[in-house]
């Protein structure tokens, strides 16, 4: 496990948590519509 | 709405409903975004909107907002909305749909072929791209094409490639790069373009859908080829092969197409009962007109309700109406479902869209337009087919949250791949280029799609095949309750038996002084006035001998008890054993003189009557109620199909016992006041069961709405029994027994579908994560997940088709 290693694993942390911020709990109530 | 009401401080509004056409919805998640954002636009109270229709139902305050503007709410979405076009029949609603489907239809495979086409003559092209890069970079870079589908297609093709088409592999590698650039643009902006334009529009909404997982997926691969193209250095000099995947983006948007085309086709099919149902309708009729009494011939919407209508032999009925003169035998069978021919005469009621055989006849025209039966039975079976089941709930709550899960999957998978390669001894270069065939593998393959369509797809095939059974289920929610059923409760009167009660015996008491003419005029004199089925068979009875009625005084009449009036001054009473006893001090005895022959009618099924003349018992008249020829048989297969028969009757426990035995019931309420029945299905329910209530949709509304499932038996004609979830159009008890078979095979379907749909995701996205990577070495590739993800939900659809086939025992 290098920097390299620690930077991508970082990025996909964080990429999952703005796709989960952006698409689930901004959309807020709106899902229990669905 | 209720943030506009009280700005303007006057009462609420009366709201407007509208239904908008929306084009370009393919799954559960489109159309859940289409709904909310239209609930959302100021001003609507709900929207609710229909897949498989293609609309939205939208109920709106006219002060606020206008149709213009939720139209344009839909078109900001990314979907097409046109403005409706008002004052359409459900007939001519379907043929429009059938119109913008079948374009759809014919857009999509056109987009489909030729991007199926341009991709494997790109995948050819990038064979010897792939060696060129193979070979250059020496054998340390022997993963690419890291794709191993690619990988399996190159190793088997190259040889015989490289011998017939030699000079492909003397194009320089950067020409055949740009080349296939610029076939992926084409492919891209003008196949895919809904793809993208759909996934962005839903983006900004906060929204993802199966657009998203494409449009990024294959966007993903494009913008890495993109870099890979114009910059091969940054790749070079890290050490990283400048690998493209021009071809995977060009064949998955292909793929994806083909899958909606099939979609598309399937869609179509589903509804072809509708659509045949729509085609009944003729579009001229020939009427008799003016003072000449000529003979037109006149489009059916301009026959005007009275008009005289001429139907030849082997013709189809233009419109609804009564015969006025001739008879002829009518093939009522795709609207009733009853495949002999029915004879009809003076008087009776045809309906539009049925079939002419021998005779000739002319007709007045009654109901038109919307209201004719058959535009009913097409308003209510797009109706029925737009419904939500229940069991869609679970479909539509999991595709709510599913595409932001997939994304995540997708980038966990990217990371995992590409750490463990790293860690592994590959260099970063190759770790990135596996990492990111894994990621777009599992974003192409969990496309929702079969999910969404796994319920409604079997709703369609569901209501279409009952109403070609003359079934009308009305709804989602019906067919899939009706399939749990297990307890049938039929009404007496008019559902087992005619309906119509006929006098079967009348006996005069000896020493009464009367003769059977006189006993007969004089109680059907009475019984004019009464509105009583027992009243009506009665004077049929006295004007099918001939004999003449007079006008009644003083007339009286106790609900279930009887009535009384005075005919040419002599009293008479007629009514059963109570009302008599109530009315006639004294005559007690005499009733008992007769009383055996009372009950040995009373056992066979038969009501009997007891008549008195001048305060005197005189005579005693039997009616009965005719079992349908039907009844027994059709009680038989809901026997056999596990189900338990109940019959209620509001007849005295003789009768209604003599009429249950012959009918094969098992079980009789006997002695049930109309709202007495209610109570009845009531109990059943309290005791567990799943209640059918099977009546005539009249006196017992009530009952029907309280069962489970309330079935309306029908005489063909009254379609919108409001209280029925399932109207059955011909008089027999079959229609239940199919009802309740096709509901239980729909159900089944449904089940399926989901468990496939589910089933699917649930191994095809850890597969494309590369969980058999490690035992086993299978890679799921992109192309590959595309084709599977095609294949789900073109395999959901044929499943719901197969209901099609369905064949009542």
């Amino acid at each position: 496990m290098d920097t390299l290693d620690w930077v991508v694993i970082a990025g996909g942390v964080a990429a999952i948590a703005w796709v989960n911020w952006y698409f689930l709990l901004r959309a807020g109530d709106d899902h229990h519509h669905v | 709405m209720s943030d506009t009401n009280g700005a303007a401080g006057t009462a609420t509004h009366p709201l407007e409903h509208v239904v908008i056409p929306v084009t370009g919805m393919t799954c559960a998640a489109c159309q859940s975004r289409v709904q909310r954002t239209l609930r959302r636009v100021p001003g609507v109270a709900d929207a609710s909107v229909n897949l498989l229709l293609g609309n939205a139902a939208v109920s709106f305050d006219p002060d606020t907002t206008t149709v213009e503007r939720l139209v344009d709410a839909v078109r900001d979405t990314g979907y097409g909305a046109e403005l409706p076009v008002t004052a359409r029949s459900a007939i001519e609603e379907q043929e429009a749909l059938d119109l913008t489907q079948e374009t759809e239809f014919v857009e999509l495979r056109r987009k489909a072929i030729v991007s199926g086409v341009i991709g494997a003559v790109a995948m050819i092209l990038s064979m010897p791209l792939m060696t060129a890069v193979g070979t250059s970079m020496g054998s340390a870079h022997a993963a690419a094409p890291a794709d191993p589908f690619m990988r399996w297609v190159m190793e088997s093709v190259t040889p015989s490639l490289r011998a017939v088409a030699p000079w492909l592999y003397a194009i320089p590698a950067a020409g055949l790069t740009y080349a296939l650039l610029a076939a992926t643009i084409v492919v891209m902006v003008w196949a895919g373009r809904s793809f993208y334009a759909r996934a962005w529009a839903a983006f900004r909404h906060h929204a993802a859908d199966m657009n998203t997982l494409i449009a990024v997926g294959t966007g993903a691969a494009f913008v890495y080829s993109l870099i890979a193209t114009v910059a091969p250095g940054l790749f070079t000099s890290r050490g990283v092969a400048p690998d493209v995947y021009y071809e995977a983006v060009m064949i998955i948007v292909a793929l994806v197409l083909t899958g909606h085309t099939f979609e598309a086709r399937a869609k179509r099919r589903t509804s072809s009962a509708l659509r045949s149902l729509a085609k009944l309708q003729p579009k001229t009729a020939r009427i008799v007109r003016g003072n000449d009494a000529r003979e037109i011939d006149v489009p059916v919407d301009d026959v005007r309700r009275g008009d005289v209508v001429l139907v030849r032999p082997g013709e189809r009925i233009p419109v609804d109406g009564e015969i006025v003169s001739g008879r002829s035998a009518v093939d009522e069978s795709m609207v009733t479902g009853e495949s002999l021919p029915v004879e009809k005469g003076p008087g009776e009621r045809v309906i539009g869209g049925t079939l002419n055989t021998a005779g000739a006849f002319r007709y007045r025209a009654t109901t038109l337009g919307a209201d004719s039966v058959l535009a009913q039975i097409v308003k209510l079976m797009r109706e029925a087919q737009g419904s939500r089941a229940p069991m869609q709930q679970l479909a539509d709550r999991v595709s709510g949250v599913f595409v932001p899960v997939v994304i995540s999957l997708a980038i966990a998978t990217f990371v995992v791949w590409f750490v463990t390669a790293h860690a592994t001894g590959a260099s970063a270069g190759a770790a990135t280029v596996r990492a990111f065939a894994a990621g777009v593998a599992v974003m192409i393959i969990a496309c929702p799609c079969a999910m969404g369509l796994a319920v409604p797809t079997a709703v369609m095939v569901a209501t279409g095949k009952g109403a070609e059974l003359g079934v009308l289920i009305k709804g989602g929610q019906a067919l899939q309750r009706a399939g749990d059923v297990d307890t049938v409760v039929l009404d007496k009167t008019g559902t087992i038996t005619e309906g119509r009660p006929i006098v079967t015996d009348v006996s005069i008491v000896p020493g009464a002084g009367v003769d059977h003419d006189t006993l007969i005029a004089a109680v059907a004199s009475v019984e004019r006035s009464s509105e009583h089925a027992l009243a009506d068979a009665i004077v049929r009875y006295a004007t099918d001998r001939g004999i003449a009625t007079r006008a009644a005084e003083r007339f009286t009449s106790a609900a279930g008890g009887g009535v009384r009036g005075e005919v040419d001054g002599r009293a008479v009473i007629v009514g059963n054993e109570s009302f008599l006893l109530a009315h006639l001090a004294g005559v007690g005895a005499e009733i008992d003189a007769v009383r055996g022959d009372a009950e040995r009618l009373a056992e066979s099924g038969k009501t009997p009557v007891y008549v008195s003349l001048d305060g005197r018992l005189a005579g005693l008249i039997a009616v009965a109620d005719p079992i349908k020829a039907t009844s027994r048989a059709a009680i038989e297969r809901l026997r056999r199909m596990g189900l338990d028969v109940v019959m209620l009757s509001g007849d005295h426990p003789h009768t209604a016992n003599a009429v249950a035995r012959d009918a094969g019931v098992a079980h009789v309420v006997a002695g049930v006041l109309p709202d007495g029945k209610v109570a009845e299905v009531r109990r059943l329910q309290d005791d567990g069961r799943v209640v059918a209530m099977v009546g005539d949709g009249v006196n017992d509304a009530p009952a029907l709405a309280q069962a489970d499932v309330g079935i309306a038996i029908g005489t063909g004609t009254d379609v919108a029994v409001e209280a029925a979830d399932v109207a059955l159009m011909r008089g027999d008890l079959a229609g239940v027994a199919d009802a309740i078979r096709l509901s239980r095979r729909t159900t089944r379907t449904m089940k399926e579908n989901l468990f496939w749909a589910f089933i699917y995701n649930v191994i095809g996205i850890p597969v494309a994560a590369g969980v058999l990577y490690p035992a086993f070495g299978i890679l799921l590739s992109p192309i590959l997940a595309s084709a599977a993800m095609a294949f789900s939900s073109v395999s959901v659809v044929s499943n719901s088709l197969r209901l099609r086939r369905f064949r009542p025992a």
